[in-house]
């Protein structure tokens, strides 16, 4: 197992947002997660990198376990430096370029030299199909683009895992495909991916395990054929229902 | 009395050899400043345990009394403090060794950092949530996140507040004449009491501060026009346009 999250807890003040949420992700696994607008999916990929803190529970991430109710600046630097994100608004460094971007985790936080970075970002410039865009700034890209240059900015990493939280929802429609593209490339190279998303296609065609969340927990979860056709939870079936035009449309 | 050109023209020049002096006050005092600028808008926003209400405190007095007072009260106070501090220690240093422009320097560096850390602040502030969480996300500690992220995007959203305090603190520089520093305006006033021309050495004064006035808006003009050119808008979130 490559991430492993042991009963994680967390509340905003009298909203328990969480409640007891255990998770195992096998090495090169991609997980999808599914769930009602609310049901704490953003919370829970932001307390696995700590950019939320649980209130308890355990994360251990490649052999690292840190317990979330005693968190240490320490052990908190080292998981995030074991994860990356993609955002859901990108959220790339608007002073720098596209290249710099990506350069940017790799020189500071792995302290590897430049040259190098450079070369590596160059190459992964490539894999997400913009070569072209190195010396671009976030600005002067669009959303699809920027979308791409954020997860060349987490592979950049090397991570154990990487979180997507809603990748291309905030993207314009003609936009998505680019994105989904890259997504499944990064898949097909076996790294670990944990996504949020609402994109069914992506959840079916690529995920190996889908999850469906609700109110904070864990409702049901199960391979992607198996979810789609036959969930056995009838809150699974009533989300899967209320979502299925779009779905169809995505066939 | 009828305007005297010539001395006026000659006091310019006489004046001009002082321009060194009145922009090493306001330079020094800028740099200071910015850092106690920076410093204090940090512990602010960060609300840091103890420094953070001497912090507010200081801000406030400063912004709220007038800048010749701080003059005065460093160039009084200073000596005093110091003065018991060399006997306590036993230096053989004593106030009277200070040189005055130090005290100008002071004064403008606490009083510009008062300001400054306004303008720090909201530049700070005018930085995306989610690119310091970017950040935090692959890995970097809060100071690598403060040096590489927040602060140079800061920057740029301050530059032309920036450039408001630089001249600020240029008109502030001749408030060294109070306290005898030998600068633009202490000079242009004994100018004017040797020669009975108080109005020809004040109005060649004026227009050497105003030109480096404009010397000064027109650099910080590039700089802006520069950066604003490479970050697009900061502090605009990235849209899904195009
Ligand atoms: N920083 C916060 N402070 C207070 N409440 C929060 C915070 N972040 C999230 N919440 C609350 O936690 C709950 C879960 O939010 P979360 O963003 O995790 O849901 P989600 O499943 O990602 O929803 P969506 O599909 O809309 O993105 C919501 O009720 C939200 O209001
Ligand atoms: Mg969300």
């Amino acid at each position: 197992m490559n991430v492993i999250l042991k009963n994680i807890q967390k509340s905003f003040g009298h909203n328990h947002v969480l409640k007891g949420i255990d998770l195992g992700v096998e090495n090169g696994e991609v997980v999808t997660i599914l769930g009602p607008s609310g049901s704490g999916k953003t919370t829970l990929l932001r307390c696995i990198n700590m950019l939320e803190y649980p209130d308890s529970g355990t994360i251990t991430i490649d052999g690292l376990t840190v317990d979330a109710t005693r968190p240490h600046k320490k052990n908190t630097l080292r998981l995030r430096q074991k994860t990356a994100m993609v955002f859901q608004l990108y959220n790339l460094f608007s002073h720098k370029t596209a290249l710099e971007n990506i350069t940017e985790g790799p020189i500071v936080v792995q302290k590897i030299p430049k040259k190098q970075a450079i070369e590596k970002g160059e190459q992964l410039l490539d894999l997400v199909g913009l070569s072209d865009k190195a010396s671009h700034y976030p600005h002067q890209l669009s959303g699809g683009q920027q979308q791409r240059v954020g997860i060349a900015r987490a592979l950049a990493l090397n991570p154990e895992v990487i979180l997507f939280d809603e990748p291309t929802s905030a993207l314009d429609p003609e936009l998505v495909g680019e994105v989904l593209v890259v997504m499944k490339k990064v898949a097909r190279e076996g790294i670990t991916m944990i996504v949020v998303t609402h994109e069914m296609s992506f959840a079916r065609d690529i995920a190996n395990r889908v999850i469906f969340m609700e109110n904070g927990v864990i409702v049901e979860q199960n391979s992607p054929g198996e979810i789609f056709t036959n969930a056995k939870e009838e809150r699974t079936r009533a989300f899967l229902k209320r979502i299925t035009p779009e779905y169809a449309y995505e066939i | 009395m009828a305007f005297d050109f010539p001395f006026m023209v000659e006091a310019l020049f006489k004046l001009m050899l002082k321009i060194p002096i009145s922009l090493e006050i306001t330079f020094v005092s800028l740099i200071f400043g910015f850092l106690i600028g920076v410093a204090v808008a940090l512990i602010r926003i960060y609300r840091v345990k103890i420094l953070c209400r001497p912090a507010d405190f200081y801000v406030s007095v400063i912004r709220g009394t007038p800048m010749l007072l701080h003059v005065y009260t460093v160039y009084l106070g200073i000596p005093l403090m110091f003065d018991a501090l060399a006997k306590y220690a036993g230096w053989s240093a004593r106030s009277k060794d200070i040189p005055t422009i130090a005290f100008i320097f002071i004064a403008l560096s606490v009083n510009s950092g008062a300001y400054m850390s306004e303008t720090v602040r909201s530049g700070i502030l005018a930085v995306q949530k989610g690119e310091i969480e970017a950040g935090y996300s692959v890995g970097m500690t809060t100071m690598q996140v403060l040096r590489r992220i927040v602060l140079p995007q800061a920057l740029v959203v301050c530059l032309p507040n920036l450039c408001n305090s630089i001249v600020s603190l240029l008109h502030g520089s001749a408030l060294a004449s109070f306290i005898g520093v030998s600068e633009i305006t202490n000079t242009a006033n004994m100018l004017a009491g040797d020669n009975w021309k108080f109005f020809e050495s004040f109005v060649a004064a004026a227009i050497l501060y105003w030109g480096c006035a404009i010397v000064i808006e027109q650099i910080m003009g590039y700089l802006e026009r520069k950066m604003a050119r490479r970050c697009g808008a900061p502090g605009v979130p990235a849209s899904s346009a195009a």
